[in-house]
């Protein structure tokens, strides 16, 4: 996963601030707002705690200290200690409403998505990379959570510090707290134009490191070729000339970012020696007390937190809005293949299968199929050969709604398909593919997805319809064995077999099979179709296959190419025609008979 | 070995083998060679900035005990003067501090980024074999990653933190140790409590990130059997799957929130009596006339200054032990033994006969290689192998899979080496001949090649060591049958290969790759299943692309069907791991056993598809 997931990173540096995403993640913000409001308690509370500690600490100076009155000491610190308690009090509350709120936030983003993934057409997984997807439901939503809860939040906080802060400063003395409002914008001003000035440079630094990245990915994928090529002196000066620009870069970065602290100090050292200055001069009118004077250098010291953190917030906002804008695209993305107004949902898909003049295409300029007609009886088993990309796989993709026809329409008992709900078409249809996908889960597990409450007995005459109860007698565990993630503990064999017992137990009314045994030996071939005589001889069935005895068993056989249908009939018919057919049989024949034939094949080569 | 890099890694010692060391301290140590004075000087910078910030409250008292209180007002300007001074100074260093950390971090990644990536490509095959491409970019980004910020993050914070409480501390003690040592209780304390706390919180976060990684791969496997959803109309079913994960995720990110929500407050709490006990402290000194007043208003800004910081001590070790997890991984990697490129005759010949002569030769894979998982065929050993190839002869070798075919091969270039027996070329052995060199003769072509991602043109001369004209590129893709396809591509030799720009088919690549190795003009060839097309339509023309490279070199034609390998001039017949038939096919043909079985069956298929279409024809309409 890791190589596919960091080059869709890349996006982030050109994508602009986009007010309208960011106003919707306000908006989106505003769903917690139980939490929201504990938060604005909190903060507000644990700011004016900070600010009447501080102002605690001059009454003791001026009060107790200098008037040499230990009991006011005492009295004023007892008033500390219960701000303290306060204090934490009020910083418990808002760790846990704002880390709430991001936690809420990830875990409704990444809902949202899950459920709009499963909405979404096969057609939108065509175009989109799995690491494009993996990616906005982690990396991004985390971001975008974070932003929220550590980033907008901070924002409020550190705003309301600086103000309740000069608040305080101005009831000690208005005539000071003016000279700090004069500073205070410039502090907060420049750190956020140093903070963006820095940002740029580790933008650069990112664009590098995931070239590095992608140099040692293909460096390790490839490094057979290296070897036998012996490029590795090459190959390590390219590498060297890279890292020593990635050198250059965070290095520019990394110290200049190592100023950014010092540069807020030093102009926070200014405001203090302002304060020194005005100060001393108003305390010899007495307009000001020696605790008023450490007051203001202490507010003057806190603000500086604050400061750092909305520079800090700063810098995350472009990138997490670039995230969530990510994460709408995603969750707006609209299914092509919807569920119509007044959609029925069909107890049958029995009766007569029609494809009247559709048109079809992938991409706008290579139409696969073009006026595709078709009449299907029921209890047919029609056989679909062709060159690879002719539309085979594309006529049972119709058929089950995973695409749209962009013109003509598809009838099944005189029902068009688009009057019917997904659901209702795709519980009815079973489909057995070349490369079937397992989930992580037990064999059981597995078999089971075909029909959720079907007893054991059912799955297990449905294994050994599909020929897999064999193999997996075997296993020790047996139906409790556990097939891996994406079922990489099975060989190719075994998947194809446990798709297709998935597939029978559904006891579907349409049946599709894609090349569904292409990797399972000739022996077994010959049980399963032992075993599924019976159920193809009820069931109209679509098989796309290259097996002869397979296509042979058909009862029509149908060569589409070049967006038609460009031979039909029985086995005998389409071999008299001396067409593609009769050439595809004679090659196929001698492939597979040679499989067979050898020896090394017969003895060792045997798959399931 | 490094002379030929360039610009400013030239002159510096990228080698890091230096850092293999049993323990951890000392390899660290070895690892920031060449760096040890910068990053010192950079811990005592911000020492020494600390000690500037700390003398604050040196000037702060000096201006309320010798300026304020006693009405010096005419030194109110020095005093602004002194503390910008100091502030200034304090920046100053603290940046300095800043950069060279920053130099040292940058510089020791680089090294360890070059040096990595040089090691990856020298480490043996039987390494490559046994571990997943996937953890060895995880370990070479996001662990090397990790060191980095060991040096220029966890580090630096960990003695700004000490070095700050310390300063304070000394600074304190200047003012009045008592109340130093008063106020110093709590930091064990904090210290303490802080670790205990961030021990546990390492627990609760790694549930949470095995949380996090269970949902990722549910979600990728959903998207990957997205076709079985809809095939079944599961959407409802794995909504419900998904969202029982994901409410975990969230319970479990709340325990992490839990636990901030405890450990901030009670260590406010803590720090909070210790400011009330001190203050009450020093206020108590003050008006009983042990301290100044000045002194009283210095302590009070100090206080925060030395017990505030400790408390993220915790937080900073729990880093610090990620990143030395982090640090083993990327040393497992280094810890691996290269293989010699160099080693070997000294007097390596210009030019090879290429004559090879296997003599009982036996190989048995290193331990651990078997175990490398979604592998479903064990790879073959060899036993007794024994055959001699003359310079220029095609050798042909016929097996099943798992027979030994290609490991058989891959001794030639040493990319394994046979554990009894010996080879010979041109009549010494094997081992003799330095890697490097001997792979510099040897052709080596897949069925389903290698590319790289960038140019066509940069492909084909990429096993080439010096200048190529572009009439030599166009003559080698011509022979390879593949100069007219890529003259059809978008941006014709220029166009890059791969995820950002062109995919090639299966031929394509292939033709690619033997264009690539006429270039290289190897003595010796080696065509691993290269024979069987991958695409009919394109299988005449590699079969004369592969034709025109193998005219004149000492050829090893590796495959499992009869029908390419006819014309060689010796077929080897092997079958688990060893040599079961041998001979020209004429000889094989006429002698019972395997061989003619297969050549025989694959005859009798001819006959056998005429009688079928025959009778089919024959038969009486359906």
């Amino acid at each position: 996963m890791a190589p596919d997931t960091h080059q869709y990173e890349e996006e982030e540096y050109s994508a602009a601030l986009s007010g309208a995403a960011l106003l919707r993640l306000l908006r989106l913000t505003l769903n917690y707002r139980g939490y929201l409001t504990g938060y604005l308690v909190g903060v507000i509370g644990m700011v004016l705690a900070e600010g009447a500690h501080i102002y605690l600490g001059k009454r003791i100076l001026d009060e107790g200290v200098l008037a040499g009155d230990l009991g006011e000491v005492k009295y004023l610190l007892w008033l500390w200690a219960g701000v303290a308690v306060l204090l934490a009090g009020c910083v418990a509350l808002f760790i846990f409403c704002a880390g709430s709120v991001g936690q809420a936030m990830n875990y409704d983003l990444r809902k949202t998505m899950f459920g709009r993934l499963q909405e979404l057409s096969l057609a939108y997984y065509d175009r989109t990379p799995v690491g494009w997807i993996m990616a906005r439901a982690t990396s991004d939503s985390r971001r975008v959570s974070e932003l929220v809860s550590f980033g907008f939040l901070d924002m409020f906080w550190g705003t309301m510090s600086i103000l309740v802060f000069l608040g305080f400063m101005t009831a000690i003395n208005w005539r000071l707290a003016l000279v700090m409002l004069a500073v205070v914008p410039v502090m907060v001003g420049s750190a956020l134009l140093f903070q963006k000035h820095i940002l740029g440079n580790w933008r650069d630094v990112r664009r590098l490191n995931s070239r590095i990245t992608g140099h040692y990915a293909e460096s390790i994928h490839g490094v057979r070729v290296t070897k036998s090529l012996g490029r590795e002196d090459s190959n390590l000066a390219e590498f060297a000339e890279l890292a020593t620009g990635m050198y250059r870069s965070s290095f520019r970065a990394a110290w200049l970012s190592a100023a950014f602290l010092p540069v807020v100090q030093v102009l926070a050292a200014v405001a203090v020696a302002l304060i020194i200055q005005v100060g001393g001069l108003q305390f010899q009118t007495g307009m000001i007390t020696l605790g008023g004077i450490q007051a203001f250098i202490q507010y003057i010291f806190w603000m500086l937190f604050p400061i750092q953190e909305m520079a800090r917030v700063y810098a995350q906002l472009q990138q997490a809005v670039a995230s969530a804008e990510r994460i709408f695209s995603l969750i707006d993305s609209l299914p092509e293949v919807q569920d119509q107004p007044g959609a029925m949902e069909e107890h049958s898909l029995r009766g007569t299968i029609e494809f009247d003049a559709v048109d079809f295409a992938y991409e706008p300029d290579n139409p696969i199929l073009q006026g595709f007609n078709l009449r299907v009886e029921e209890g047919e088993t029609i056989a679909l050969v062709g060159p690879t990309g002719a539309g085979k796989s594309t006529v049972v993709n119709l058929l089950c709604r995973f695409y749209e026809p962009q013109d003509g329409s598809i009838r099944i008992n005189g029902q068009d398909l688009r009057g019917m709900t997904l659901h209702a078409l795709h519980s009815r249809i079973g489909m057995v593919l070349q490369s079937p996908y397992l989930f992580s889960g037990s064999v059981m597990d597995n078999l089971r997805y075909g029909r959720l409450d079907a007893t054991d007995a059912e799955v297990w005459y449905a294994a050994e319809l599909a020929g897999a109860s064999d193999f997996i007698d075997t296993f020790e565990e047996g139906y409790d064995t556990d097939v891996g993630e994406g079922g990489s503990l099975l060989s190719a064999g075994q998947k194809q077999l446990i798709s297709l017992a998935r597939a029978i137990l559904a006891r579907p009314d349409i049946f599709i099979m894609d090349e569904a045994t292409s990797s399972v030996d000739t022996m077994t071939e010959a049980r399963i179709q032992q075993g599924m005589e019976q159920l193809l001889e009820t069931t109209t069935s679509f098989v796309i296959a290259h097996r002869l005895s397979t296509i042979r068993n058909a009862d029509r056989i149908l060569v589409i190419k070049d967006g038609g249908i460009a031979e039909m009939g029985s086995h005998q018919e389409l071999i008299r025609a001396g067409g593609y057919y009769h050439d595809l049989y004679r090659r196929q024949f001698r492939d597979e008979k040679s499989r067979t034939a050898d020896p090394f094949f017969g003895s060792r080569l045997v798959h399931a | 070995m490094m002379a030929f890099l360039t610009g400013a890694l030239r002159g510096q010692d990228l080698n890091l083998h230096a850092v293999r060391e049993r323990s951890r301290v000392r390899s660290l140590w070895r690892f920031v060679h060449g760096y040890r004075a910068l990053y010192l000087a950079a811990l005592l910078l911000l020492a020494v900035a600390a000690l500037a910030r700390s003398s604050f409250a040196w000037v702060i008292r000096t201006f309320t005990d010798d300026v304020l209180l006693p009405g010096n007002y005419d030194r109110i300007p020095l005093m602004g003067l002194y503390f910008l001074g100091l502030a200034a100074a304090a920046g100053l260093l603290t940046f300095l501090g800043g950069r060279l950390a920053a130099q040292t971090a940058e510089g020791v990644i680089r090294r360890l980024r070059v040096f990595l990536y040089d090691h990856l490509q020298h480490l043996p095959f039987a390494y490559h074999d046994r571990m997943q491409t996937g953890d060895l970019i995880q370990r070479s980004s996001s662990d090397v990653e990790e060191v980095r910020r060991l040096f220029a993050e966890h580090l630096m914070g960990l003695s700004r933190i000490v070095s700050i409480s310390s300063m304070a501390f000394v600074a304190m003690w200047q003012l009045s140790p008592r109340l130093a040592l008063v106020s110093a209780i709590v930091i064990p304390i904090s210290v303490s409590v802080s670790f205990g706390f961030w021990s546990y919180l390492a627990r609760i976060y790694d549930l949470f990130q095995d949380q996090e990684a269970r949902l990722s791969s549910l979600l990728q496997e959903n998207i990957y059997g997205a076709r079985v959803v809809r095939a079944f109309a599961r959407e409802q079913y794995e909504i419900a799957k998904f969202e029982r994960e994901n409410a975990i995720l969230l319970n479990r990110g709340r325990n992490v929130v839990r636990f901030h929500n405890v450990f901030w407050p009670s260590m406010d709490l803590v720090l909070a009596s210790q400011m009330v006990g001190s203050t009450l402290f020093g206020a108590w000194m003050a008006i009983d006339g042990q301290i100044s007043t000045g002194t009283y208003v210095a302590f009070t800004g100090l206080l925060g200054l030395m017990v505030g910081p400790v408390r993220h001590l915790g937080r900073i070790f729990a880093f610090i032990t990620q990143s030395l997890v982090s640090y083993d991984r990327v040393l497992a990697i280094i810890n691996e033994d290269r293989e010699p490129l160099d080693a070997g005759l000294l007097d390596m010949p210009q030019e090879l006969a290429g004559d090879i002569r296997f003599e009982d030769v036996s190989f048995v894979y290193p331990e651990g290689t078997q175990d490398r998982p979604g592998e479903s065929t064990l790879p073959g050993v060899l036993h007794g192998i024994s055959f001699h190839a003359e310079p220029g002869q095609v050798i042909a070798i016929l097996g099943p899979t798992g027979s030994g075919k290609t490991s058989m091969m891959n001794l030639l270039p040493r990319f394994y080496t046979y554990t009894g027996g010996r080879i010979l070329l041109d009549g010494r052995e094997l081992t003799e001949y330095p890697r490097r060199q001997l792979r510099r003769h040897i052709g080596v072509v897949q069925q389903e090649p290698f590319l790289f991602s960038r140019s066509i043109r940069e492909n084909i001369t990429y096993g080439t060591f010096r200048k190529v004209s572009e009439a030599e590129i166009v003559a080698a893709a011509e022979a390879a049958n593949i100069h007219e396809s890529i003259l059809d591509m978008p941006r014709g030799y220029d166009t890059v290969v791969g995820e950002q720009g062109v995919t090639l088919s299966g031929g394509q690549r292939q033709r690619v790759a033997i264009a690539r190795t006429i270039l290289k003009d190897p003595r010796i060839l080696i065509l691993d299943d290269a024979t069987s097309a991958v695409d009919t339509s394109t299988e005449k023309a590699i079969r004369e692309a592969l034709r025109n490279l193998m005219r004149n070199r000492t050829t090893f034609v590796i495959a499992h069907r009869i029908s390419s390998i006819a014309s060689a001039d010796r077929i080897l017949v092997l079958d688990q791991g060893r040599i079961v038939q041998t001979g020209t096919h004429e000889e094989l043909v006429a002698q019972a056993g395997t061989y003619s079985d297969v050549f025989r069956l694959q005859t009798s298929i001819e006959a056998e598809l005429q009688a079928d279409i025959q009778s089919t024809l024959e038969a009486q309409p359906a």
